[in-house]
């Protein structure tokens, strides 16, 4: 039973940690927290669904959709960061313009496609594993997977490689960074277009257990945060830590305040705003 | 000379009738502010309810502003600090019957000391790990309120009921309007007298320019927390008001209020007198007022957001001020700074030279066998000794490395001795803080100024009179309300004005933005700032770094000013020819080791000296 509650404790909790690794990975390079990272996992799990619904393969919905949370974190960048960066570096006006665009995107998915839940490809959910009496589905097993992967890939590349360590130089002093020849504009480009990939992929690994709807990037997007901040923001990894502690938390302790308060359910947790 | 004593009065009176136009104006405000008070108070249930909410939040933003906009702290804490004082007036006045006015205190002084807890636990850190400190609390404030048997849950608890008005006042109307609307007004004046007070410069001082604060004899740190024990009151205050409004439940109170706040503030203009207020009108208003299709009502205001920050980084106040400049066809300040001028010392001042002055054999200053390293074990500066005779300029030269910057910062306080004693005026000083030195008469300039970028050269050279003007900090509460304020304010002005003209820098440069003069203009300005106060001894840290050949000679004819005037000087400098012509005792130190001390021509004859630092 307690095995139980680990193994999807960590699935969940994977989810949220490659939400904090969007977010970490994005203010790693650029100071600035992207408040829309929570839309485009929504972003992508939208756009997944209606291609799926469409008719188009699994696949195919899939490639398009992680694609379209990337693009769209560029665009973020472009038009709602960059130009706030350009006048003041030090100030917080990305503040307000990045949490502009997470309520422009989250509307416009609720007017395109309608403010109810509606359907998401299976994908590899249909399947089953058991480990010692837990039961635990392929879909879960890979976001685990996935998520163990882009931690340590992530601290491979920060560590070992050039690329790892402009990205810390850019962070620390961009003017200093582009002195010595670093592009900070393509460091900042490519943290938003990994924080907007690492969203749709999230979105793709939770889709067949949440469904499509367009308020899942609330959720998410909080839950990525507050691991975030507790993790702390300095290192992606340990947000990662945090985001899944978090996530093995709520699932223990909505279990424990069920039998005080029959009524709560999982949207009744103590956690603010879910 | 009595047309210039006329032209004096002129200004004086001009400057009264001024400021009494401005009384009038402000008087006039409070009249229609409570006449438009009155008329929420008699308006219909919705227009009531908007208005509220609108004031409560507006209060919020304008607390959070103090410590955001003013003093750099970011703060997530403020919906935690709104929901204690909402919480606390509704379970003391539910469960144990407390009357609502004697909450009212209770709430603000509460809170109160909670965020001076809070920040002082936060003091260590800065920026986003204030942030972050600070988005701890709310969250943990939130699941206690959500988890606690006592406060309802999730559900919430209904909030007191604000007593009526009695008989005799009933005309006013809802007495809850009047509550809400009071409490509004009262942290609007507290605000902007802070705003308008000469406090103001220093609390941007501490955001921007913190070495330079405290060498001014602020105490940076204690500041912080008490700014932020304020802003933490007045969000008790709004959480006191926000009770009467009906329930109370987390969800009012969660981590995205604390950033929705932050949102009103750098929304409407963070750092602004109005910006704040139009922020939380705007967010809070915008939703109700604006009854269209709720989604694309949605899209349009998360638009809003994108649209005004992109474009106008400063907000809707931006907006507003860089329309009324274009209208106006107003150059910016950055464009024009009227042409500063060239004469630096005037003629009366250059006759008195020919008296030499006296060197007497009074010591100022005494360091005696002072060690001290950075880290337990390494030793960087080695049993020195110094004296510094009164009146004298003393040089202190050494190769890079040899300690001469480490020593000035133990005797300006940056740096406390591992042992020995430092002594000034006759008294023992080696255990002062920094913010202490100023109150003995010890003032100090950096190598490179770090002044106050966004307040006029005038301003940051008023900044020097902190430790001057008494109870500064507690008199900007209301700080045109006192007369004593006024006067203050004057003399902040023309001692500041006449700082800087004896540093060469007239009436043009005195309203120039720091961020538009030249380097050579800043480093006079951080001169005019320690002098203005009228320092017994100054220490300046290399006075000369990148001032051009001009510059140097008008610093040079500066010292010899203040040499008149009787200031000792320690004079930190690499430019040998300037050291040895200007100092009457020179020590010079090399690798944390005293060479020697003694009159310029003796150590400039000194066969050490030349091999360790001459190079010969």
């Amino acid at each position: 039973m307690l095995l139980q509650v680990l193994l999807s404790g960590l699935a969940i909790g994977a989810v949220y940690g490659l939400m904090a690794m969007a977010f970490a990975i994005v203010f790693y390079v650029t100071r600035v927290i992207n408040f829309a990272t929570g839309q485009l996992l929504m972003v992508s799990i939208m756009i997944t669904a209606a291609l799926s619904r469409a008719g188009l393969p699994d696949i195919v919905s899939v490639v398009v959709g992680v694609l379209a949370s990337t693009v769209a974190g560029v665009l973020i960048y472009l038009l709602a960061v960059r130009p706030v960066l350009r006048f003041d570096r030090f100030s917080f006006a990305w503040l307000v313009s990045t949490l502009g665009v997470a309520i422009v995107l989250q509307s416009l998915a609720a007017i395109i496609w309608g403010p109810t839940s509606r359907g998401f490809p299976a994908l590899l959910n249909r399947d089953n594993l058991h480990i010692g009496g837990a039961g635990i589905s392929v879909q879960e097993l890979l976001t685990i997977i996935v998520a163990i992967v882009v931690l340590v890939g992530f601290e491979l590349v920060r560590r070992r490689t050039l690329f790892g360590k402009l990205g810390q130089a850019i962070s620390a002093d961009p003017e200093m960074a582009s002195a010595i020849g670093a592009r900070v504009t393509g460091f900042a480009i490519a943290a938003f277009a990994i924080g907007g990939l690492l969203a749709g992929v999230a979105g793709i690994l939770v889709g067949p257990i949440t469904f499509s709807n367009p308020y899942l990037g609330d959720t998410y997007g909080i839950f990525g945060f507050i691991a975030l901040m507790i993790g702390g923001i300095e290192r992606p990894a340990a947000a990662m830590g945090a985001g899944s502690c978090s996530a093995s938390c709520p699932s223990v302790r909505t279990r424990s305040s069920a039998r005080r308060r029959p009524t709560g359910s999982r949207s009744s947790s103590s956690w603010p705003c879910c | 000379m009595t047309a210039g004593i006329d032209m004096a009065a002129g200004r004086t009176e001009r400057a009264r009738s001024r400021s009494r136009f401005i009384g009038l104006g402000a008087v006039a405000l409070v009249v229609v502010y409570l006449a438009a008070n009155l008329g929420v108070a008699h308006g219909s249930y919705y227009v009531q309810n908007l208005a509220e909410v609108g004031a409560v939040f507006a209060i919020l933003a304008l607390s959070l502003d103090l410590v955001a906009g003013m003093t750099g702290l970011y703060s997530l804490g403020h919906a935690g600090l709104f929901a204690l004082g909402a919480y606390a007036t509704t379970l003391l006045n539910a469960n144990l019957g407390w009357n609502v006015f004697i909450l009212l205190p209770l709430s603000v002084v509460g809170v109160g000391i909670v965020g001076v807890v809070l920040g002082a636990l936060s003091l260590r850190v800065s920026g986003l790990y204030f942030a972050i400190m600070t988005f701890i609390f709310t969250l943990v404030v939130t699941v206690l309120i959500s988890d606690l048997d006592f406060t309802g849950g999730l559900q919430g608890i209904a909030g007191p009921t604000f007593p009526d008005f009695p008989e005799g006042l009933s005309f006013l109307g809802s007495s809850v309007a009047w509550c809400v609307g009071i409490a509004f007004l009262v942290t609007v004046v507290i605000v902007w007298s802070i705003r308008s007070s000469a406090f103001y410069p220093v609390l941007l001082a501490i955001r921007d320019a913190e070495p330079f604060a405290a060498s001014a004899g602020v105490r940076t740190g204690v500041v912080r927390v008490m700014m932020f024990g304020l802003s933490a009151a007045l969000a008790g205050l709004a959480g006191w008001a926000f009770s009467f409004l009906g329930f109370v439940s987390p969800g009012q109170f969660n981590w995205t209020v604390s950033v929705n706040i932050l949102v009103m503030v750098i929304l409407g203009g963070i750092n602004t007198r109005l910006g704040p207020i139009i922020g939380a009108i705007f967010i809070s208003a915008f939703p109700v007022v604006i009854s269209i299709d709720p989604l694309v009502q949605e899209v349009i205001f998360g638009a809003i957001f994108v649209l005004v920050i992109v474009f106008f980084p400063r907000g809707i106040v931006g907006i507003v001020t860089s329309l009324a400049r274009r209208i106006r066809r107003r150059p910016l300040p950055a464009t024009e700074p009227s042409a500063p001028d060239t004469a630096p010392i005037a003629e009366a001042e250059l006759a008195a030279a020919g008296e030499e002055p006296q060197v007497s054999d009074e010591i100022a200053l005494e360091v005696r066998d002072v060690r001290f390293g950075y880290v337990r074990g390494t030793t960087v500066l080695d049993g020195i000794d110094m004296r510094v005779r009164r009146g004298s300029i003393h040089g202190l030269i050494g190769p890079n490395g040899s300690g001469k910057s480490t020593l000035v910062n133990l005797i300006s306080g940056a740096l406390r001795p591992t042992t020995g004693t430092i002594e000034a005026n006759g008294h023992r000083i080696e255990r002062l803080g920094a913010a202490g030195r100023p109150a003995r008469g010890i003032m100090r300039t950096f190598q490179t100024a770090v002044l106050v970028r966004e307040l006029s050269v005038r301003q940051n050279a008023g900044i020097g009179l902190y430790s001057r003007v008494p109870r500064i900090s507690g008199r900007s509460l209301a700080w045109p309300l006192f007369p004593s304020a006024h006067r203050d304010d004057r003399a902040i002005r023309t001692r500041a004005t006449a700082a800087l003209a004896r540093v060469g820098l007239g009436s043009g440069w005195a309203t120039a933005r720091v961020a538009d003069v030249p380097h050579g203009v800043e480093q006079l300005t951080q001169l005019a700032a320690a002098t203005v106060g009228e320092p017994s001894i100054l220490i300046l840290d290399e006075p000369l770094a990148g001032l051009s050949s001009g510059e140097v000679e008008q610093v040079s004819e500066i010292l010899r000013q203040l040499k008149r005037d009787g200031v000792t000087v320690i004079v930190v400098e690499h430019q040998t020819r300037f050291i040895f012509e200007m100092c009457d005792e020179v020590t010079v130190l090399a690798a944390g080791e005293l060479v020697t001390s003694g009159s310029a021509a003796a150590v400039r004859a000194d066969e050490r000296v030349r091999e360790v630092y001459l190079g010969q």
